[in-house]
């Protein structure tokens, strides 16, 4: 759908060559673990989810993957490497040119039209005193073009709905050129519609995708790959169908699910399918509102 | 509201012109538009200047230098308000944000009234004038801000907390050296406080001519990482922007800025907050229309108020700090109305 940049040496042809390689990962902010050991590997074009309870350590994994700086002291130990290239020993520059990070937007004190926020992409490989070329505005073009952007790319970019917002994020990590797309919980906060829109995009892209989700239906029906968190550990790293079964979900997110592999009527496709014991009737400990009445 | 970018430049550069010899034809001795032409550029090159002496002089040496002045202080203070804003993704921030104001009042009130006689014996009062003492204060806040921060300065929050606790102490010095010091002085420090151009003469302008320009250029070479900053501290260090280095190499630059120009013209406050936000209106978010229409307006904006601070009152000056708070808060209230009525 997006051209390959052309210094992308390592595109999803050649895929002898695992493209994320993450080593006895660790992390501790503070006295607190919240990466044990985490060793896996992540193939080129392939995409990947991290799923697991709030507070396993899912967005420290992507946030240790493209070096965040903590405002705490921190220690990492273990490695990362990007096709064969330990992240950490890369300078910021480099690294924005590999990697670009999708995160959950955040309020922006001012108007900023979708246009400025797609050229902040451009910044890992401008220089500081440049300005923006012929060639950059066709990149940001054509990528918002492709991406379905361009009908909203002079609104100001607050203005715009959270699929629409997810969906300009995820064009100006493309217009950053990266080799490996990152995604904290891009689904969050959307509707049935974009969440299956936004996944469909990311998977349309042709870029490794790591990213983390929380509905495991989606993730089920979306990624190739699927890692599973809990305190900090990672306890399951395989495809979906082999991943999700009951003992898991017991077990990491304290619930108990029927796991079946369905096929769909329309595309015959064959699918996981997860249904949740949701308790249909919650029985009331306490029912204060009959004591008012009296 | 908003116009064509390339046409709000020419205009307000053509009005910020025009304002200057607008300003220098006005004021209690009579002197005509044509005058002000004619004094300003023919007189120093030819010598069929028609102006009298008194004419000449009261054109070139009191009132251009004002009016430099004013323009400098506008542009100087609406920009670093511009940056600032942005920097701390704040659109209450100002250039007084980190106490640089009381710290500079602090050391003008100490120059001013304590050590000026002990000096006065040693011969040093010439060196220890107002403005350095104001300096000295401005620099001064800013190191208590850095080093009471310490380690935690990387985050903005406990910057900015760290910055208003130097500003309540200081202002709590400069009330203590006011309150002991003779009527007079205090008198002199009150009015010094609230901010003036008259005074003005041509080496002044120097030290805040440097500043301003060097540091808009700054601003101008940097705005492409600015602009990513605004969108998210995190997304920026993911972009390859040096976050916080940036974000402290600016708050310097701003803090020198305002210390040099508070130190010069005394605390005026309101334009740092305002002129941003009227640009904004007028040309939209983008960062470097932002900051040169700040600078271009800004500075319109400061010979105005210092035109109308001198004639709103007969045989009076009131201090400008007086007529931009007053202008601020008029302002900030219409729009609050606007925003309410939409």
């Amino acid at each position: 759908m997006v051209n390959q940049p052309q210094n992308n040496s390592h595109g999803p042809g050649d895929a002898d060559l695992a493209h994320i390689n993450v080593e006895r990962l660790s992390l501790t902010l503070g006295v607190n673990a919240i990466l044990r050991d985490i060793s896996f590997t992540v193939e080129c074009g392939s995409l990947t989810g991290i799923v697991g309870p709030n507070g396993a350590g899912k967005s420290s994994l992507l946030r240790a993957i493209y070096c965040h700086r903590y405002d705490q002291p921190a220690s990492l130990s273990g490695q990362v490497m990007i096709a064969g290239h330990p992240v950490h020993k890369m300078n910021r520059r480099e690294r924005a040119c590999k990697i670009a990070v999708v995160l959950q937007e955040s309020a922006l004190p001012f108007e900023v039209s979708v246009r400025e926020v797609l050229a902040t992409g451009l910044t890992p490989r401008k220089p500081l005193l440049s300005f923006t070329s012929r060639d950059d505005t066709q990149l940001i073009e054509r990528i918002a073009a492709d991406l379905d952007v361009m009908r909203f790319i002079d609104r100001d970019f607050g203005s715009l709905s959270g699929g629409e917002k997810q969906r300009v994020l995820i064009a100006r990590a493309l217009v950053q050129q990266p080799q490996i797309l990152l995604l904290d919980e891009p689904t969050n906060h959307l509707d049935i519609q974009h969440q299956i829109e936004t996944l469909s995009l990311v998977r349309s892209l042709g870029v490794t995708v790591l990213l983390t989700i929380h509905d495991l239906n989606m993730a089920g029906a979306y990624c190739d790959q699927l890692l599973v968190l809990n305190k900090g550990q990672l306890v399951a790293n395989g495809k979906p169908d082999q991943v999700l079964n009951r003992e898991l979900i017991q077990d990491v997110f304290r619930v108990s699910a029927d796991v079946a592999i369905v096929r769909n009527t329309h595309t015959q496709e064959r699918r996981i399918r997860i249904a949740y014991d949701m308790p249909s009737r919650v029985p009331v400990a306490a029912q204060p509102s009959r004591e008012f009445r009296k | 509201m908003k116009i064509p970018y390339a046409f709000a430049v020419v205009l307000a550069f053509s009005v910020l012109c025009l304002s200057v010899m607008g300003a220098a034809a006005q004021g209690s001795f009579d002197l005509s538009f044509l005058n002000v032409l004619h004094g300003m550029f023919i007189c120093p090159w030819a010598d069929q200047c028609q102006l009298s002496l008194i004419e000449q002089q009261i054109l070139t040496d009191i009132r251009l230098p004002r009016i430099l002045m004013a323009l400098l202080a506008g542009a100087g203070l609406s920009v670093t308000g511009a940056i600032l804003q942005s920097v701390t993704r704040n659109p209450l921030a100002d250039p007084y944000l980190f106490g640089i104001s009381s710290g500079a009042a602090l050391g003008a009130v100490l120059a001013m009234s304590a050590f000026s006689g002990m000096l006065a014996a040693t011969g040093l009062s010439v060196v220890l004038n107002v403005t350095t003492g104001a300096l000295a204060g401005g620099a001064l806040s800013v190191f208590l801000m850095l080093t009471l921060a310490g380690k935690s300065a990387i985050q903005v929050e406990k910057l900015l907390l760290s910055g208003v606790a130097v500003s309540f102490m200081l202002s709590a010095f400069t009330s203590l050296v006011i309150y002991y010091s003779t009527p007079e002085t205090a008198a002199t420090l009150l009015f010094w406080l609230m901010g003036s151009f008259s005074g003005s003469n041509w080496a002044d302008l120097m030290l805040p001519f440097l500043a301003v320009t060097l540091g808009s250029g700054l601003f101008f070479i940097f705005s492409r990482w600015l602009v990513v900053m605004q969108l998210g501290e995190e997304s920026a260090a993911t972009l390859g922007v040096p976050v916080h280095k940036l974000r402290l190499g600016m708050l310097l630059v701003c803090s020198a800025i305002t210390a040099i120009l508070v130190a010069e013209v005394g605390g005026i406050g309101f334009v740092g907050l305002m002129i941003p936000h009227i640009v904004r209106l007028l040309v939209g978010g983008q960062l470097h229309r932002v900051l040169l229409m700040s600078l271009l307006i800004g500075a319109t904006f400061m010979i105005w108020v210092d035109v109308l601070a001198h004639s709103l009152l007969q045989d009076q000056v009131l201090p400008v700090g007086i007529v931009t708070s007053a202008l601020g808060s008029l302002f900030f209230f219409i729009i609050l109305k606007q925003r309410q009525s939409r």
